[in-house]
This record gives C-alpha cells, structure tokens and sequence, in this order.
C-alpha cells in the first residue's frame, strides 16, 4: 500500500501523542492528514510506559496540562467512541514523602493543586496506610493523594485515538518509516517514506525518542536524547491496593492495575543513553529493594517479566511544543521526558491549536525549543 | 401537532438544523427536546460545555454547535431520549444517526435492521456501524447508516426477525486481509488458545481481521501471552495462526520479545544477601 501523493499534514509517529494530534486536527475538520508509524501503534514510550495518570505536579502548568487530560480521559471511550475500553480507573495516586524537606514541598503542591481546583490532600502516614494497608509507615513523614488520579491503558487509549482519527479520514500507515525531508528556502516540501514520497508543508515532529533524528533530516537541531527505563510486573494477585504509590527521594512508582498484576519502575541515571530495549539485573535488584522496604508484604509476589523502553529527554524534564526554528512547516510535540503518555489530549488540543493559529487553551509558549537556547529552562520536581 | 402526537413537525426540526457549514463537518448532537420541563443532564455531562448551561433547569438546552463533537454522552444520559447525534460527513450518499437503544437484544455491528421515522412507520432499511456500551451512560448507543435524505427523518429501528449480517459498510473490510472463511467458522473459535489469560480463538482471529498482524499487537490488545508462561504455548500458535490469515510464511511473523526471568520468581528472590 502505498502513500498518497500529498497531504495537508503529516504528522510522524503513532504513539500516544501522534494519534492523539491527528484525532484532534481530524475532528476540527482538517482533511487529508497523514499517520506515519516505522513499526507498530504505541511500540516507543507510550506502550512501553508505567500507564499512570497523575494531577499532583509541583509546577502549575504541568498541573493544568494534566486536569484538561484527565478530564478528557474521563469521557474518553465516549468522545473517541472506543467499542473496547480504554480502562480510566481513577483509583489514585498516594505520593510519599520521605523526609521533612520533601514533607514541606509536599504542603505547598497541594496549595497549589487545591487553588487549581485538583482535590488533592495532605496525609499522615497513618492516614496514608488506611489507603494502602500494606505501606510499612515508619518509612515515610507525609504523604499526599488525589482520588481522581489513577490508571489508563496505553495500547487501548492509542488505538482509540487512531480508530476514531481513521473514522474521521486520517490515513493511518504503520511498518512506514520517514527516510528523508525535503526542505526548499526554509520551508518543507515533502516527506520521504520507505512507501514513497508526500508532498505536504507541514509536519508534526511526534516521534518521541527519534524527534531528533527527524529533526536532522530536515536540518534542525532537537535537544532531545533518549535513555532506557525499566519496569517489572508480577503475576495477577487478588486487590490489595488501588492506588499508584509513588516517591521521589525513594526513586519508585508501583501499582496494582485493574487485571491485578503489580507494576513497579524506577528511574536510574546511569541507564544507558540510547535505544536499548533490555533488560538489565541491577534494575530488578534495586527495584525489588525499594518495593520490599515501602510494602514489605509484596516480598513474596512472582515477578513475571521485566521490560524496558526509553524517555524521550529534554535537559529539563519537560516537554518541548511548538515550531521548529528557522524551518517553516514543522511543529514539534516531544521531549515528554516521561509523562508524555498522561498529557497527549492537552498536547494534542495546543499542537492542534498552533498549527492552526488559533489561540491557546494552556500557555506554554514558554515550553518552546528556544528556551534551551535562551537558557529559560522550567524545571519541574515531582518527577521519577 | 406536538402536544398531541408527540412528533415535531417539519418546521420544528429544520430550525434546530445546523448550518450546511456545520453538518459537512462532522458528527453533531440533534437535540429533540421541545417541551420546558425541570431536566438539565445533557447541560451538566456535556465534557465540552457545548450544550450551555441553563439558568433555570426549565429551560429547553442550547447548543454550542462549534464546541460540539458529536461524541454522544448528551444522547446517553438524556432520559427522554430526545438527543440524536447525526453525522453527514461522510459524502458518499449515506448519513449516520445514533440512537439511544434501551431495549434487548441489542443488533449487532454490521446487522441490517428496518429505519423507522418518529412516527413509528418503517420508510427503509439501516445498517449497524457501531454500537457503544457506554460504562458512563450506561445507556447503549446505537449508530445507524441510512440513505442522506433519511437521516432526519430515521429516529429509531426495529430488528429483522431473520436477522442478516450485512458488512458493506464496515471500512474495517477493506484492509481485511484475504481469509480462508469455511475455515474461520468451525467450533474451532472456541478454542482457548492463550491458556493464562484465556483468550480464545475467536478473540485471535477477530483481531488479525481487524488489521493487527503481529504477535505484540495481539498481545497488547487482549493481554495473550502476557500471563505466566510468557507466551510460549500461545506465542507460536498465534503466529501460526496470522501466518494462515494473511497468507504469509510463518517464518516472517515477528515473535514477541521474550524477557526475564525464565519463569516467575518471588521478589525476595531478588534481594539477594546484600538486603539492608
């Protein structure tokens, strides 16, 4: 099958953030869009993440991206008219703070989230572990939560996004790569494909850990590079807890999703800075650590498999949304650093809103490749 | 006249249409609520704020039809079932309504079923595209194609005693690959082919119609060979089984990745004796 001859947009890359951008551009009215997948939907970040969802930031506009995702993800099987489901379990998040330092900045996110409208609360431990029963208390001060956070199936939530962008006249085109891009007096011309060539003026640069390297085809620098990220999963065990638990100084995020395995990852950063996709022992071994000193009666749960997939990074650990400089017709929606997956509607809804000039639902003109360049870097802390 | 029948009339319908503008564009919701009454769910669910809230909760709603998306919710909670979600988009003769549906059995997709207009008499027949068991609503919607002209008129339908399945209108069809059907319609579907996760045959087959052609996409979708044995008695059967559908050596069929452990090990295991 091949490609069509031209395109009012091609957007590169069908994971979550792709699909998600083509559904919206696509629901606006925009026809003939393009979807170009090298492999398969969601095989990068997105079907290879931690699948949670969360509003409890410490920087207010990654607190507002996430409350317009969870919003839409609420109604998600119905906007996208997704027949499966794309399993929107708003069981939570319980967030640990290990010491007093961290017990003090926990207070002021909360602030922060209430004054935005996010139901998140402060917690003792004691309080924490009538949440989760299983948490041994006396490794942590403080704890917050947030009912409204919780779980989201990656693969289904890409394939609603893709089935309901097909529905609306997006041509979808998995095992296609992007080999070259044609660029005439600052401006692209087309985009080569391994099935032919399209004619089009503007390209979404959606390509996660390989942004860069389309970046390069068509001249322009992305400050984004990848490194490898674990997770490990047990067997499917009877409910014990719902919620995500999550630490920063403790470096871990475990789960138990609705089919009852138990997922857990961590963040290392002496993880390997490229596109390796195996898995390694010390991982496991830290990982295991960490799991048995927070919810020591998991010790004795299966693990059945471990699998790893890589953050698409910026210096900055936040996103990057916007043009690409001194190229006309590339828009960039990368650099997610880790969370790209829970914030694809907001990107999706401001990508979609640039591309067509049309105002802002969220500020993030400051979440511009240019700050880099500038030195402006937006720094957000509650991250693993 | 309304009062008594219970129909709008002509004129009634052709103000609440949108622009021509509008209905090229995509799906819109069709509010038939004509009578002030104290109801406001389709206000409050809206996840667009496209219906307006209302001042009074008398009030008949309004409705923003640029921030509309036609995504249904409206239709499912109204408990009149009043709100249609008309879609003329498409261009090729046909038009979509989606119906609220509370009655059993629901039709299924691809079922042809009898148009009936909001009188009640039967002026064509339909064709199942979709139907949406909305967890939300919990109100089944029901998507229907009829011929353009028919699409205001078509409000709900009746099923077809022997019913028939007709897949004309599925765009799945098109890329379906090319199939051995006497083969696919034995007992065979029965079969539970992933045994950890028990996904049967027809759980397989269903989605390798559907266009997923590799064992990770499979495997993604409906969780085969994600249990315990880590796919190696599913694994190769679904690969097999791809490989026969498409018509493809199965030596081409990309095997899913194999990961540690080898089998499922506790996580003490793990600690080993450096364990603080």
């Amino acid at each position: 099958m091949n490609v069509p001859k031209s395109a009012s947009i091609v957007i590169i890359g069908g994971g979550v953030s792709g699909c998600a951008i083509a559904w919206n551009l696509a629901n606006r009215g925009i026809k003939d869009i393009v979807l170009l997948e090298k492999d398969t939907l969601a095989n990068g970040s997105t079907g290879r993440c931690g699948a949670g969802i969360r509003m409890q930031w410490a920087a207010e506009k990654n607190c507002r991206l996430a409350q317009y995702s969870v919003e839409f993800f609420e109604n998600g099987n119905e906007i996208l008219g997704y027949e499966r489901d794309i399993e929107f379990e708003q069981s939570g998040y319980l967030i640990v703070a290990a010491n007093e330092k961290e017990a003090e900045q926990f207070k002021k996110n909360v602030k922060l989230q209430n004054s935005l409208g996010i139901p998140s609360v402060y917690l003792t431990p004691e309080e924490a572990r009538e949440i989760v029963p299983l948490l041994d208390t006396s490794q942590f001060v403080a704890a917050t939560f947030c009912q409204k956070d919780g779980h989201l199936n990656p693969f289904h939530t890409t394939d609603a996004y893709a089935m309901a962008a097909e529905r609306l006249g997006v041509k979808k085109f998995k095992h296609t790569e992007v080999i070259g891009i044609e660029v005439k007096n600052g401006r692209i011309e087309s985009v080569e494909t391994t099935r032919g060539r399209i004619a089009t003026n503007i390209v979404v640069n959606a390509a996660g850990g390989w942004s860069k390297a389309i970046g390069a085809m068509a001249g322009v620098d992305i400050p984004t590079y990848v490194q490898r990220h674990q997770i490990l999963v047990t067997e499917p065990l009877e409910p014990v807890f719902s919620p995500m638990v999550m630490g920063f100084s403790y470096n871990i995020y475990i789960q138990q999703v609705p089919h009852g395995s138990i997922i857990m990852g961590r963040s290392d950063n002496t993880e390997p800075l490229d596109f390796r996709t195996t898995s390694g022992w010390k991982f496991v071994e830290e990982m295991t650590k960490t799991c048995s000193k927070l919810l020591p009666a998991l010790r004795t749960a299966n693990v059945l498999r471990q699998w790893a997939g890589h953050y698409c990074m910026t210096e900055d650990a936040q996103p990057i949304y916007g043009p690409a400089p001194g190229l006309e017709g590339m828009y960039l929606a990368c650099g997610f650093s880790g969370h790209g997956f829970m914030l694809a509607p907001a990107t999706a809804q401001l990508v979609s809103e640039m591309i067509l000039g049309e105002p802002l639902t969220i500020d993030v003109s400051d979440l511009d490749v240019g700050r880099f360049e500038r030195r402006e870097l937006v720094f957000e802390h509650s991250v693993v | 006249m309304l009062i008594n029948t219970g129909v709008p009339t002509r004129e009634q319908i052709e103000l609440r249409l949108p622009s021509p503008e509008r209905r090229a564009r995509g799906p819109y919701a069709m509010v038939e609520c004509f009578q002030e009454i104290p109801c406001n769910p389709c206000s409050t669910s809206c996840p667009f704020d496209a219906i307006l809230p209302m001042g009074d909760i008398n009030e008949i709603p309004a409705i923003d039809l640029d921030r509309c998306t036609g995504c249904g919710i409206c239709a499912g909670v109204c408990p009149g079932l009043a709100i249609f979600i008309i879609d003329e988009s498409k261009g090729d003769g046909t038009a979509s309504v989606t119906i609220p549906y509370e009655f059993r059995p629901l039709p299924e997709k691809g079922e042809m079923v009898r148009a009936v207009n909001r009188e009640g008499d039967v002026i064509g027949d339909a064709v199942v595209t979709r139907v949406l068991l909305s967890k939300k609503t919990k109100t089944p919607l029901v998507t229907v194609r009829v011929a353009d002209e028919h699409v205001h008129e078509v409000r709900f339908f009746n099923l077809i005693d022997n019913k028939t399945v007709c897949d004309k209108t599925s765009s799945k069809i098109e890329e379906e690959p090319k199939t051995d059907d006497t083969a696919c319609a034995t007992d065979d579907d029965e079969i539970i082919l992933c045994r950890c996760e028990g996904i049967t045959l027809r759980t397989i087959r269903d989605l390798i119609r559907e266009g997923y052609t590799t064992v990770d996409e499979i495997k993604r979708i409906s969780r085969a060979g994600m249990g315990p044995c880590q796919a190696r008695t599913c694994g190769p059967l679904i690969a097999s089984e791809i490989a026969r559908m498409t018509g493809q050596p199965v030596a081409e069929i990309q095997p899913s990745a194999h990961r540690a452990p080898v089998k499922p090990m506790p996580i003490e295991f793990f600690l080993g004796g450096d364990s603080e």
